[in-house]
């Protein structure tokens, strides 16, 4: 009883963390299962994926509502994450421990430097128009299939980059538990000329298939435990609703400082599970 | 539907469709989330009274025996409902986008709305093969 409310806590911390931090909640869920609970990381991964499903519907529900998403270039990538997390899934369970721990160190490595550079991690819904963005022409001169998967202010380009950059964020997704929006937010605003607001968003709406996908293989595997999951996944979601209405109140310099070191640590611990 | 159909301005006909196309899957992927939630609660309540430890290990899922389960309130029964609801949320949105964008004739957009379909089934059904 103790650990499920333990566990419970432990989402909560993790989903307003990341909610206030602008990540998503696999690169914390992950590490506080296997280091914390002592989960194996596969069953964790498993366990990760349903909380950033939970996490990306409640947001991409909302980013929708708003019009801020773009569905149309969203679902033409999701294919492809899709693809990925198929790929993933599959060979999830043919890695070992050991292999899936060095590359979630290595991503953890990769985030923390991302955060300490300050930039990339934490990506603002509401931040101001893009330079990259280009005027696209009049709807009625839309003709091509990337002019109709642009948005009304910006025009995409080198979708090509995007399919092989969607592709690769899918298999990283089964493989780790996370969501993705390391990968796909820099690729869709620095490759693909997507506004940063618009890719958080359509990142944030992608997120939900690509792990709906591997999450099913998990399951399938028996790879998620309901006993953990559920109490896992509620206070992820509790967590990051209280983050959105704290991130106001909260000095976020000193908060992505401490993220650095604490993810510094994670991936340490990490890397001597590996040598263990 | 993103503000990008080619012949139609915002706002009206298939624009003004388009939009109210978003706006409800948008309130489909939050009413799905909370009914998740609150399957997932009442999963995790049950298994705190019943004194159930995480770390004992869960019953796999059994698809067959899930109704017969709720009726005994059996906290795994409302987590696994929880977790394919959470599950269920974005491939609905993908359902409800592909007949919101077969209304418009935009038969690109639906083949790729159902190539997702298939990749889900695909990873589904090999699974099955694979592990049966």
């Amino acid at each position: 009883m103790l650990v499920g409310l333990l566990m419970l806590a432990a989402g909560a911390a993790a989903g307003a963390f990341g909610s206030l931090l602008g990540l998503g909640g696999g690169v914390l869920i992950v590490p506080l299962l296997t280091l914390g609970f002592g989960l194996p990381l596969r069953e964790a991964v498993g366990v990760s994926l349903i909380c950033v499903i939970m996490t990306s519907s409640a947001a991409a529900g909302v980013y929708l509502e708003r019009h801020v998403a773009n569905l149309r270039l969203g679902m033409t990538l999701e294919l492809f994450t899709a693809f990925g997390a198929l790929v993933g899934g599959s060979i999830a369970f043919l890695l070992s421990d050991q292999l899936l721990s060095f590359l979630f160190a290595a991503l953890l490595l990769y985030v923390a430097a991302t955060m300490a550079r300050g930039r990339g991690a934490e990506l603002d819904i509401e931040s101001d128009p893009d330079p990259h963005a280009v005027m696209v022409p009049e709807p009625a001169a839309r003709q091509t299939a990337l002019d109709r998967l642009s948005g009304d202010a910006y025009r995409i380009h080198s979708l090509g980059l995007g399919v092989i950059g969607a592709t690769g964020a899918g298999i990283g997704s089964a493989l780790l538990g996370i969501g993705g929006g390391v990968i796909k937010v820099p690729l869709m605003h620095l490759a693909m000329g997507v506004p940063l607001r618009v890719a958080t968003a359509t990142s944030n709406m992608m997120i939900g298939i690509t792990a709906a996908v591997s999450a099913l293989i998990y399951i399938i595997h028996g790879g998620i435990d309901p006993y953990v999951a559920g109490p896992t996944a509620i206070g992820v979601f509790l967590g990051a609703t209280a983050g959105s209405r704290l991130g106001d109140r909260v000095d976020l310099r000193y908060l992505r400082l401490l993220f650095v070191v604490v993810l510094v640590v994670t991936a340490l611990q990490m890397l001597l599970r590996v040598v263990a | 539907m993103t503000g990008a159909r080619p012949s139609t301005a915002p706002g009206t006909s298939s624009g003004g469709r388009s939009a109210t196309d978003e706006r409800l899957i948008g309130r489909l992927l939050i009413a799905v989330t909370y009914v998740a939630v609150g399957l997932l609660s009442v999963g995790v309540v049950l298994m705190i009274v019943d004194g159930i430890s995480p770390l004992g290990g869960g019953p796999r899922l059994d698809i067959a025996t899930v109704g017969a389960h709720l009726l005994a309130r059996e906290p795994a029964a409302f987590l696994w409902l929880g977790l394919m609801a959470v599950i269920a949320a974005p491939i609905g949105r993908v359902i409800v986008a592909a007949v919101a964008f077969a209304r418009d004739a935009d038969w690109l957009m639906v083949g790729i709305a159902l190539g997702i379909l298939a990749v889900i089934a695909i990873g589904v059904g090999s699974t099955v093969t694979v592990t049966v």
